[in-house]
């Protein structure tokens, strides 16, 4: 596959699970539980250069490269997988983003199960399990000896195609491991939240006291937005010289105070409390509302990683949104 | 270890006070070993309070958080105290912001906890990755003992403590108003072995080090927001007229602010390493604190977070100062 792909898989950065090349199969990190920074970072950038300018001897513009390269992503959890079936709603939306769009026709999303979710993983609360099919072109399920594939699409028929000597045909003892497998993975799953309903239960909780008290612990840093595998928002900046220069897409937060600051100083979203109840909704309210899914995966990344215990799971459940 | 009876006690005590706005403390997390921040407005309130060495965070960031927003023609401003329950190394925060001015002592009310050294959540976490009900932790003597699933187990408090606590010379609050239990005094000290070895590395593997670590820089910004010495009302890093720093994510940019945090805290960084807790890249962060808090101690014998009576190192001068390095 690394002679025909550029290969993509999870990789131990200095003990952060990141998605990177590799040029070796030894790099792989498989017996890990999720990636610190989610996939959708392969396809929608920390950092785009969306073109280049040059003001001397004349402007010129030059635009950047589309994406042509033929990529797979290896080792994707399926709830990442399906992160990006999320995303494809924003940006195949009223604009499409040639950037995106071009890695999501171009990438092959090559799963891997999973066989030990973390602590704060709760994919099951949104029906797609640990070992959905669904939003990859292949997956793979560890069965202790050998691998049992399930090829989703065509782009995944093609990649397999190419290796085809690998394998042999499943056996009924084989479909029933890896049955065994999903549902001891599904057990593991302790942590759950109950959704339903939760658009029209938030719709008259926007002026509850209830986001002032979470959000008095919140330090409004990036950490639950960046490594959120739905959130999708962007800033656009000109980095320049005198003389020549690039604009550039980057990640932007709806937890940072200049999110929402306007020219005039004003700022509609003046209080944590504003940027807190912000992301939940949006999340849990907004997005089912528009694109009839609800943007949350259940990846646990944002309780995980919060420096407060700021957890969406506790949040929902305590203000009655969930479970009731 | 301290009484969590005594401390709410104390808390519920300032709780009747009129002068209280709230009190901020520590209460069980929503999960494993977490612990959260809390805050007390009403005697209830008190009753979730808990201390335990996994109670991490410094809370002293907090009143740098509130925010302050235009007042009506009808409001007054609220200048009752703020309660923080704080460690050691948490006073020391509060004293250094004091004495730049950053609030005022009057608007604070500390409640010292003396402190025996707390859990990193990142040892404790790796020794059990897979921990999702909450467990309760308590100290005995050099052991932690930890109760999970039920099943007692003691585990020595070096393995699992912060590297910080190892060597911490102010287990007793520096500034508080009043403490929960007797104070304890320190033998410790500081010996920045960790900091010696880097220092011997050649430029060049310095440089791969470091860039290597800048690299995984996601730019979230949680080790600003989450220090309490980072409460400019306007970080250089979010200013677009000048762009000190571009917003791109690279090596370049990511170094430049690594180190321009590290540079504003020289002389003020009290040593909590909570930028490096909250690092989600896993960001060495107090290497860089403590490189430039050696170098401060050694050219200027100053150490922040000291004494009200000292001035910020920057407010300083005398002509001993070092100068070699201005060219």
């Amino acid at each position: 596959m690394l002679t025909k792909y550029q290969v993509y898989g999870p990789v131990n950065d200095g003990g952060v699970i990141l998605f990177k090349q590799v040029r070796d199969a030894s790099q792989l990190d498989i017996d890990y539980t999720n990636s610190n920074v989610p996939p959708k970072a392969l396809f929608f950038g920390q950092t785009e250069t969306l073109f280049k300018f040059s003001l001397s001897p004349k402007v010129k513009i030059e635009a950047a490269n589309m994406p042509n390269e033929r990529v797979v992503i290896f080792g994707i959890r399926p709830c990442d997988a399906k992160s990006l079936s999320i995303l494809d709603k924003v940006f195949k939306g009223d604009y499409e983003d040639p950037f995106y769009l071009a890695k999501r026709k171009n990438y092959v999303l090559v799963g891997l199960s999973c066989t030990r979710p973390g602590v704060n993983c709760f994919c099951t609360s949104f029906d797609k399990g640990p070992a959905s099919t669904e939003n990859v072109d292949v997956l793979l399920t560890d069965i202790g000896e050998k691998y049992y594939v399930e090829v989703n699409s065509d782009k995944g028929e093609e990649l397999m195609g190419g290796f085809k000597n690998l394998f042999t045909s499943t056996k009924s003892k084989d479909e029933k491991i890896r049955k065994e497998v999903e549902e001891k993975a599904v057990r593991a799953i302790t942590r759950s939240i109950n959704i339903e309903g939760a658009v029209d239960k938030l719709d008259n909780l926007f002026e509850n006291s209830f986001w002032k008290t979470i959000a008095m612990k919140c330090l409004t840093c990036g950490i639950c937005t960046y490594l959120c595998p739905t959130c999708h928002c962007f800033d656009i900046q000109d980095e320049s010289t005198l003389t020549k220069g690039a604009r550039v897409r980057v990640w932007d937060s709806c937890m940072f105070p200049e999110y929402t600051c306007q020219a005039s100083g004003y700022n509609p979203r003046p209080e944590r409390m504003n940027r807190v109840r912000n992301r939940i909704y949006h999340k849990y309210n907004y997005y089912p509302k528009n694109y009839a899914m609800t943007a949350c995966v259940g990846c646990g990344r944002c309780i995980d990683n919060c420096p407060v215990n700021i957890d969406v799971i506790d949040a929902l459940n305590r203000v009655g949104v969930a479970g009731k | 270890m301290v009484s969590v009876e005594k401390l709410r006690e104390k808390v519920k005590g300032i709780l009747a006070r009129e002068d209280i706005k709230y009190v901020i403390g520590y209460e069980k997390g929503t999960y494993g070993f977490r612990v959260s921040p809390s805050f007390a407005f009403t005697q209830e309130d008190a009753d979730r309070f808990i201390f335990s060495p996994l109670c991490a965070n410094n809370l002293a960031v907090y009143p740098m958080l509130e925010e302050k927003l235009p007042l009506r023609r009808d409001q007054k401003e609220d200048i009752r105290k703020v309660g923080i329950v704080v460690k050691g190394c948490d006073s020391k925060a509060v004293l250094q912001i004091i004495l730049e001015k950053g609030m005022k002592r009057e608007n604070v009310l500390l409640i010292g906890i003396p402190c025996t050294g707390v859990i990193d959540p990142r040892k404790i976490e790796n020794k059990f990755p897979h921990q999702a009900e909450n467990v309760d932790v308590r100290e005995d003597d050099d052991k932690f003992v930890l109760i999970v699933d039920g099943k007692t187990q003691e585990i020595p408090k070096d393995e699992l403590m912060y590297d910080k606590c190892i060597y911490c010379e102010n287990p007793t609050p520096i500034l508080y108003d009043i403490l929960v239990g007797e104070e304890i005094h320190s033998t410790k000290k500081e010996d920045y072995e960790k900091i010696k070895v880097l220092e011997e590395k050649s430029l060049e593997d310095k440089w791969e080090y470091w860039s290597k670590q800048f690299e995984r820089c996601i730019r979230c910004y949680a080790c600003r927001n989450v220090c309490p010495m980072c409460y400019c009302k306007e970080c250089m890093i979010d200013q677009l007229t000048p762009l000190w720093v571009r917003r791109s994510r690279n090596v370049s940019e990511n170094t430049a602010w690594n180190i321009m945090r590290a540079y504003h805290l020289a002389g003020r960084c009290i040593g909590c390493g909570e930028c490096e807790r909250a690092c989600p890249m896993g960001i060495p962060l107090t290497e860089l604190n403590k490189k430039l808090e050696k170098d401060v101690k050694e050219m200027f014998n100053y150490t922040p977070g000291k004494s009200l009576e000292q001035k910020p190192l920057f407010a300083m001068f005398s002509p001993e100062d070092p100068q070699e390095f201005i060219l």
